[in-house]
């Protein structure tokens, strides 16, 4: 297992790499110049040659690469350019609203759509299986911003019941990190929904057709003991792949749900450099969506034979 | 009897603590600052920020004019080099300390030093504007400044407020040589700047207002009411709107004409609008070989009807102005007021004349100031009913400022940002195009003109000035302004006091907050 682990990480860092040069080939093809950005429309050929030099851009990209993947190695993403702070510090402080809002809302999202899809496979073409596919397709056609508009309306301006922007940590002030957080983890939740319902239903159909499911009811296993304790785990495994890869999505970014509920996330972080030109927080924040989806993969794989004994890491 | 006094005293504290409540204003931001470090690692949110905490010599006034802040007067010598400030006694820092001409003397040193890396650093090294020569503080309320030859821009130059309204810091802002948090003598201090989610500004209780009876532009009486002003950074102008609707924020700063219309129409939601010295054109490249024909690009000037471009653009806020001098500016006049006229019978005969058989000429617009991207369309609509094609392109803004920068471009709808003075407006477009690419008019009287209206000081002559400079644009028509942009608040009812002016950065000691 520690060898599998090892194995995998040590894939990664080519990985990387790669993605590293990629990212800062590609940002800086995109036409816009930083320093431009950061004078306007009132910069003098004087100001911007002094700002291009203090912000390193005069070196050459080899130079500029060589400069940036040296402080990489010893563990400094160097500087924003937009507000000169820190980038590591920066990205975490940010992933850490993203990631929390993300891991509760696809964990919400699993626990009800697993078993809805169950049951909803165990009851095929019923008017319930009827019933949740057509939620679930609902649930997948309605936009992420739409319906966090529509919830915003709803609970925050209507009712009144719950804040409509900001955001507080949960160290500062727990219940009232909460209010905050509500409306986007629903939002979140509802989006994610679809896709996984469906999903394992897909996946408990086909199951449920197996013979070892006909063995079990057979041997006089109820209904119960032959979803739950039979369907479930092998039905769970391909949908344990999707959730990862949802996962792995999301925590690269909820850029449109952080813009529409003002969450200081690591999507709307990347929004913002881009625009910016800001390109040590954008090399920043694209290294660190690579490692988690490195990490998510690798925890999915190692979870999966749990689910699916044929496997074997 | 003692145990009476005792619950009576507790009692009373009790509620003498929850009779005081805190007067918080919540403001809605479009976009963090970059820093707290005025003038230095600045946008317009920076800007704004900044001038709540930091004061300087100088300020604008209402009118847009430049009078004293924290000096008490200002004495010009006859020949024009050296300006003598005398400051306020009294004053003091946000640290506690009074202010002298030995942090006057700091704050300009470190602002000179090209290390500081102070964004108007040009106006004052003789690189683009005055060069000051020498700074001395012959006594703790005076401050000498003394000029390489005359400059009628430095006041003006010192007040801006891309330089931070130049604001004199307190030297504990600075610790081993680093940045590290404003100490000025501004109404409000800095409490907490939570990156990319609010900045909290507190009242500063020692502040020594001017004697003033009320505030006037950026200088007056700035004594404030408001306990703390939190910032909350809303980018999505939509959330925005339902933070002011749900009462989580108490004010918009930034609302387009198309949602003050909507806004104001909501009850217990009030609007406040300014034209302000932004100015919102159509540039052409003259060195294209289709456009460098003066004909053609008068052509297209008479082909559009600005006045109703502008109503439709605005909702009738602002007014048609095809000159580079803001109409709220004290230099605009009947001359300024002169501009192209919608004739479709010209265009068409100049267009015959120039031999122009309809050739595409591409106008470069962005959706990041939706405006300009509005205004290309109504443009393009226009010029096509007098035979002219213009394709539109639409670029990211960071991509369109490039090839503004570099003058890769046939046509382009731009913002300009608001020049406070009719000389830094014309010295935004005028210029040698060899040297800097991004000036639209190359012609030398021009120059010469402009060099005149920067070094003179004299109203009068600076007026004949502006004029000649708007009469000879209107001939050369290297771009066409169309007019000047609105600042529109929105607020809710409870909020008093709050008035929007020309220069488009809201002024928040000025409010007052009665929720009921």
């Amino acid at each position: 297992m520690m060898r599998f682990i090892s194995q995998r990480l040590a894939m990664a860092l080519p990985t990387l790499l790669l993605i590293s040069l990629m990212v800062f080939a590609i940002i800086r093809l995109v036409p816009g110049d930083p320093a431009l950005l950061m004078l306007g429309d009132m910069a003098d050929a004087h100001s911007l040659e002094v700002t291009r030099a203090a912000l390193g851009l005069d070196q050459s990209l080899p130079v500029q690469f060589l400069i940036w993947g040296k402080a990489v190695l010893s563990g400094d993403l160097g500087h924003s350019i937009t507000t000169n702070q820190a980038v590591l510090p920066l990205i975490l402080d940010r992933f850490q609203v993203s990631a929390g809002i993300v891991l509760v809302s696809v964990l919400l999202a699993a626990l009800i759509a697993v078993p809805a899809g169950l049951f909803a496979a165990w009851k095929q073409n019923s008017s319930l299986d009827f019933s949740v596919v057509a939620t679930a397709t609902l649930l997948l056609s309605i936009p992420s911003f739409w319906l966090g508009l529509l919830l915003l309306y709803g609970f925050g301006i209507k009712l009144g019941w719950l804040p409509v922007v900001g955001y507080v940590s949960f160290g500062d002030a727990p219940w009232q990190a909460l209010s905050y957080v509500v409306l986007p983890i629903v939002t979140l939740t509802l989006v994610e929904l679809g896709a996984i319902t469906r999903m394992a239903r897909a996946s408990a159909i086909e199951v449920l057709r197996l013979e070892y499911i006909t063995h079990a009811r057979a041997k006089g296993l109820s209904e119960g003991a032959v979803l739950w304790r039979h369907a479930l785990r092998n039905a769970f495994a391909p949908t344990l792949t999707l959730i990862g890869l949802i996962l792995g999505n999301l925590l690269s970014g909820i850029a449109v749900l952080e813009t529409v509920f003002t969450l200081p996330g690591i999507g709307r972080l990347m929004v913002d450099a881009i625009y910016a030109r800001d390109y040590p927080v954008l090399q920043g924040c694209l290294l660190l969506v690579t490692f988690v989806y490195v990490l998510v993969n690798l925890l999915v794989d190692l979870l999966y034979p749990l689910f699916d004994p044929r496997v074997k890491l | 009897m003692k145990k009476a006094f005792i619950l009576a005293g507790g009692l009373s504290a009790v509620l003498m603590g929850n009779a005081y409540a805190e007067n918080v204003l919540n403001v809605a931001l479009n976009a963090d600052i970059r820093s707290t470090d005025p003038g230095v690692n600045r946008d317009t949110n920076s800007d704004a920020v900044m001038l709540h905490l930091t004061e300087g010599l100088v300020a604008f006034r209402e009118d847009a004019t430049v009078g004293p802040l924290l000096a008490k007067d200002i004495q010009v010598s006859e020949d024009g080099l050296r300006y003598t400030f005398h400051l306020r006694d009294g004053v003091k820092f946000q640290n506690g300390a009074p202010l002298t001409s030995a942090e006057v003397l700091w704050t300009w040193h470190r602002y000179l030093d090209p290390k500081t890396q102070w964004r108007c650093l040009g106006e004052f090294d003789g690189h683009g504007g005055a060069k000051i020569v020498d700074v001395a503080a012959p006594d703790p309320l005076t401050v000498v400044f003394t000029l390489d030859k005359p400059n009628g821009m430095f006041l003006t130059s010192t007040s801006l407020p891309e330089c931070g309204g130049s604001g004199i810091l307190h030297p504990d802002s600075v610790v081993d040589g680093k940045w590290k948090a404003p100490i000025g003598t501004g109404p409000f201090k800095l409490g907490e700047w939570k990156t990319g989610q609010y900045i909290d500004l507190l009242r500063f209780a020692d502040y020594k207002p001017r004697d003033e009876a009320g505030p006037d532009g950026y200088t007056g009486n700035k004594s404030t009411t408001l306990d703390r002003v939190r910032l909350l950074v809303i980018p999505d102008p939509a959330a925005a709107k339902a933070a002011l609707l749900s009462k989580n924020v108490d004010m918009l700063i930034d609302v387009t004409p198309l949602d003050s219309q909507e806004l104001a129409a909501t009850p217990g939601v009030k609007i406040s609008s300014s034209g302000t010295m932004s100015v919102n054109a159509l540039l052409f490249q003259t060195r294209d070989p289709l456009l460098k024909d003066v004909r053609m690009r008068q052509a297209i000037a008479y082909s559009l009807d600005t006045t109703q471009i502008v109503a439709a653009l605005t909702n009738g806020l602002s007014k048609a102005n095809n000159s580079m001098v803001a109409s709220g500016s004290k230099y605009h006049t009947a001359v300024e007021d002169q501009g192209y006229g919608f004739d479709p019978t010209k265009a068409q005969r100049l267009l015959s004349e120039a031999g122009y058989k309809g050739q595409p000429i591409k106008l470069l617009v962005n959706k990041r100031y939706p405006s300009i991207f509005d205004m290309g369309v109504f443009a393009q609509a226009m010029a096509k009913a007098s035979g002219i094609n213009l394709e539109l392109e639409t670029l990211e803004w960071g991509t369109q400022l490039e090839r503004y920068q570099t003058g890769n471009f046939q046509m382009m709808g731009f913002p300009y940002s608001e020049r406070l003075d009719p000389a830094l407006s014309f010295d935004s477009v005028t210029g040698d195009k060899d040297k800097e690419p991004r000036k639209v008019w190359d012609n030398p009287d021009a120059k010469q003109w402009l060099q005149e209206a920067m070094r003179e000081s004299d109203p009068a002559k600076r007026q004949a000035l502006f004029d000649k400079l708007h009469q000879q644009m209107i001939k050369d028509v290297p771009l066409i302004p169309l007019y000047n942009g609105n600042s529109i608040s929105a607020l809710r009812d409870y909020v008093q006091g709050f008035r929007s002016w020309p220069v488009s950065k809201p002024r928040l000691w000025t409010v007052s907050v009665r929720r009921t």
